[in-house]
């Protein structure tokens, strides 16, 4: 599957799906919008220190929404020749409601400003053989470098594809893209000792880059679970955590994104209803979102409804300034419409979030965090829980360290407990040096005091 | 279904395995007084596998005809060869197995496709408009109902060959309450593999709505428990939690081949006489656990697999690549969530055996401790420590049930606590059904047991 041949498919599939809308319309279904997702991908994937199998798939999904009179009925198929059934059928779901909404509409459509190419054409060179050969040259890094980690599962991938939205309001927009990505999960095992699981994964738009971005990430997963082999369990302590950025992103601050969600604040579900312009994080913090940028995988023009997505500030200096909302959320809360934050794809209706979080960096060295006084718990993954309403947080800490006067201890059996929106006035500091995850969302370190650790031995 | 696939492999010789796959998903969920969403999902499609030169190789198709699924046949053999030179490890022959033969026509199917889409989304609508009423203090009250049909046809060229289908339905409430700036959740939820009177057969929507909204405003006065470890009396879901998350996952041949804690421990002692522990794709005690299949996604009848016996690890979990490696019989336990899935070495309904106990009892003779009940998420890791969190911690002080704390996260190392397991009721309840377990893939697991006192490590204050 090369580009020509993906570019044909979308070219007869954009006429396809627009000539299924005017159908519907013909016959009075007034607001259809289909979603298409294309996939082509080839996989190599490891499993117990060596190849395991290699796979080739491909799939378009398919979102039917239909509206009709504030009703709404949602199909997901992989069918074509059965689509226009879909239509009907997704009407007759919209038919049989009884609780109509006259907000919920489908979007007017928008001009898009920013056209992404984020496929590069070398990819069409390379094939399953590459991917093995990738895996061939991770597993001899494992049996040169880590030959105590075991790994587990790992996954190579070449993958092509793209996204088109058609709609009744005359919405059209697509884009295609390719990348190729690798992730590997495992663990240290010495003899009968046996160390916390860890992952690391790349992406890239292009051979050499994916190369770079790869290695590193398979000598961080190397590191990480060899830091973790020789764990023991600690004492618990009221003190500082040093979050890096996996554990900044996952955790913590996906709690607060998510009361940022206009779903949540229409619902009462959000401790963050009625909080614009206010102060509600710790000045060191500001955080911006940009799906604009295209030297950032996953970049976009447009969001799940078609609409343009923009560079939008959240939180500055701790004032918070944005909720991210889609077409019918924006209506509920009074504006005519969105802020191009709908999320989502074929496979589900459109919500609301950000794309691509950026957090500042902030004026601390990072390694000076790891020479603090007393006693920080490095929380290098939480396994655990949270709760969107309250903030609650807690979970048990995995591939952590004890840092205690200049030593790193690394700890097992270790429970963290916090909330995620105390924790935002919290932040004590935060680092000049970054990662960019998912080679999207740059996330500093961040320092927190006031937590609660637990551990089970005694002082 | 089964013909066509016999036919595409008519002229193969080497090892092809055809799994078609049609499922279709509906689901209505109300809030707010009114219906938020109704979605249908289906999807169609045969998953490829094909063993050559000792490695697997997988393709899929969503056209079910006789050229495309031939193609992605060779597909899969030119994906099997391509990979050959590069694994160390050959995989060997596989195993006899006790194949599924025939069509086997999951229980419920007529009963959801009876009812129209019209009851389900009054039910979810009433239940929901009701429950809301219930307190001033609650924010939001959603109310879900869902249900997965599946059918599938399996098909090997050595000797598997059967169609099987299933429905399962689940239900669910979670509210949010507030007072004073304040906010807390409560969920429930139920599912099931069978029909709507099976699915509601313990518990009416009612009480399920009732339990959620409670738990939501009950949490409102509630403070976090003392850290630390502790003396623990787990309700049922919590005892799935744990087997499935603690032992169930560390005892997959593919995690023990990769150095699993439980790795070289068949024969050892891992837990207390009382536990004797099951992973089995039937329905043992009462009808309608939300794992139970009637053939695994390799052909093979599911076994009753005893894992842990009066506290001796007894079996791992096997598909037949690891079946063959260990020299056992397959478990049946291999699966994929979707036709474009590989099978992955995944539990079915996983238990723990009643015992003598009855609740009363272990509550009275609790001097210091926690009830804990409300299953929410759990993870394990390969050291064997696992986490599961909780809605609900209760207090227990001389013998009786006292303050309601904020459930939180709790932890251990699988097999100590299995070794602390000093008391088991003889009340059984699954309670586990709704919900996905994560591996990779997503697969519909049940989980339950008797009421368990053991002892963990509690996050808290």
């Amino acid at each position: 599957m090369d580009r020509k041949s993906i570019e044909k498919r979308l070219n007869d599939q954009k006429d396809l799906l627009s000539n299924l809308v005017k159908k519907a319309k013909t016959n009075g279904i007034d607001q259809v919008e289909i979603y298409s997702s294309y996939g082509y991908s080839e996989d190599v994937s490891l499993e117990k220190n060596d190849l395991n199998n290699c796979t080739a798939t491909e799939e378009n999904m398919f979102g039917i929404r239909v509206l009709h009179e504030g009703n709404q009925g949602f199909i997901i198929s992989n069918h074509i020749p059965s689509l226009y059934q879909s239509i009907e059928e997704a009407y007759s779901l919209a038919k049989s409601q009884s609780t109509p909404d006259l907000d919920l509409v489908l979007p007017e459509p928008e001009s898009i400003q920013n056209h992404f190419n984020q496929y590069d054409d070398s990819l069409d060179s390379m094939g399953i053989e590459d991917l093995v050969a990738s895996a061939k040259e991770a597993l001899g890094w494992r049996n040169d470098l880590y030959s105590k980690v075991n790994i587990d599962s790992g996954d190579f991938s070449l993958s092509k594809g793209y996204k088109l939205i058609v709609s009744s309001k005359g919405v059209m927009a697509h884009e295609l893209g390719a990348e190729l990505s690798a992730s590997v999960m495992g663990m240290g095992v010495d003899g009968d000792l046996v160390g916390s699981f860890d992952y690391d994964s790349a992406s890239g738009f292009d051979k050499t880059q994916f190369q770079t971005l790869w290695k590193k990430a398979f000598m961080n997963f190397g590191d990480k679970c060899m830091g973790a082999l020789y764990a023991k369990p600690i004492s618990g302590f009221q003190g500082k955590v040093l979050l890096p950025p996996d554990a900044v992103y996952s955790f913590f601050l996906g709690l607060f994104i998510g009361s940022l969600n206009g779903t949540s604040l229409r619902k009462g579900k959000s401790k963050m209803a009625g909080k614009l312009g206010e102060k509600v994080a710790s000045p060191l913090l500001s955080i911006w979102d940009d799906p604009t940028n295209d030297r950032f995988m996953g970049s976009t023009g447009f969001d799940r409804e078609g609409l343009p997505t923009s560079k939008k500030s959240v939180l500055t200096e701790g004032v918070l300034e944005t909720y991210f909302y889609n077409t019918y959320e924006a209506k509920k809360a009074g504006f005519t419409k969105s802020n191009g934050c709908a999320t989502g794809g074929a496979q589900s209706l459109p919500g609301c979030g950000p794309k691509q979080l950026q957090i500042a960096p902030g004026t601390s060295a990072k390694d000076e965090f790891f020479k603090l006084p007393g006693k920080t718990l490095f929380v290098n993954r939480i396994s655990g829980t949270k709760d969107g309403a309250s903030g609650d947080f807690s979970g048990v800490i995995k591939g952590g360290y004890l840092l205690e006067n200049g030593e790193k201890i690394p700890v097992r059996e270790v429970q963290i407990v916090g909330n995620a929106f105390e924790a935002l006035g919290q932040i004590e500091a935060i680092s000049k040096e970054g990662e960019l995850l998912g080679e999207s969302s740059f996330v500093p370190y961040m320092l927190l005091d006031g937590f609660t650790i637990t551990g089970v031995t005694e002082e | 279904m089964r013909n066509l696939l016999k036919e595409c492999l008519a002229e193969e010789s080497g090892f092809v395995e055809l799994r078609y796959h049609h499922k279709e998903s509906r689901s209505f969920f109300a809030e707010r007084g009114r219906v938020e969403s109704t979605a249908l999902r289906k999807r169609t499609g045969v998953g490829v596998r094909v063993l050559e030169s000792g490695t697997w190789g997988f393709a899929s198709t969503s056209e079910i005809s006789k050229s495309s699924i031939q193609n992605a046949i060779q597909v899969a053999k030119k994906a099997a060869r391509l990979s050959s030179a590069l694994r160390k490890d050959k995989i060997p022959n596989l195993p006899k197995a006790n194949f599924a033969i025939g069509d086997f026509i999951g229980k419920g199917i007529e009963d959801f496709r009876n009812r129209t889409v019209e009851e389900k989304l009054k039910l979810v609508l009433d239940i929901q408009n009701a429950a809301a009423k219930q307190s001033a203090k609650l924010q939001s009250v959603g109310c879900g109902y869902s249900e997965i049909y599946e059918e599938k046809a399996i098909v090997t060229t050595d000797g598997a060959d059967s169609f099987f289908s299933m429905v399962r339905p689940e239900f669910r409430v979670s509210a949010v309450a507030k007072e004073d700036g304040k906010m807390e959740s409560g969920s429930h939820s139920i599912g099931v593999t069978g029909g709507w009177d099976c699915l509601f057969r313990s518990l009416s929507p009612t009480e399920i709505s009732d339990e959620a909204c409670k738990t939501a405003v009950d949490l409102l006065s509630s403070s976090l428990p003392d850290g630390g470890l502790s003396t623990v009396i787990l309700s049922p879901s919590i005892v799935g939690l744990l087997v499935h998350e603690a032992i169930g996952h560390t005892v997959e041949a593919d995690f023990v081949l990769s150095g699993s804690v439980a790795q070289g421990k068949i024969g050892h002692r891992v837990g207390s006489d009382l536990v004797t522990l099951c992973d089995s794709g039937y329905s043992e005690y009462y009808e309608g656990a939300g794992g139970s299949i009637p053939v695994d996604d390799e052909g093979v009848i599911p076994t009753n697999t005893v894992i842990i016996k009066n506290g001796i690890l007894s079996s791992y979990l096997h598909n037949r690549e690891t079946a063959e490696r260990f020299g056992v019989a397959p478990t049946g336990s291999a699966r994929a969530w979707e036709y474009g899935d590989v099978p992955l070495i995944r539990m079915r309904n996983t238990f723990l055996m009643p015992g003598d106990s009855s609740l009363e009892e272990m509550i009275a003779n609790t001097k210091d401790g926690y009830y804990l009940d409300g299953a929410k998420n759990g993870q394990a890791d390969a050291t064997g420590e696992f986490m599961f969190a909780v809605q609900k911690a209760y207090r227990i002080k001389n013998g009786k049930i006292t303050d309601l704390l904020k459930g939180v996260t709790v932890s251990g190392l699988a097999f100590d606590v299995l070794q602390n397991v000093d008391m088991v009721s003889k009340e059984f309840k699954w309670d586990l059904g709704s919900g996905h377990c994560g591996k990779g893939q997503p697969a519909k697991v049940d989980a339950g047991g008797p009421y368990v006192r053991t002892k963990v490590l509690l996050g808290g204050k």
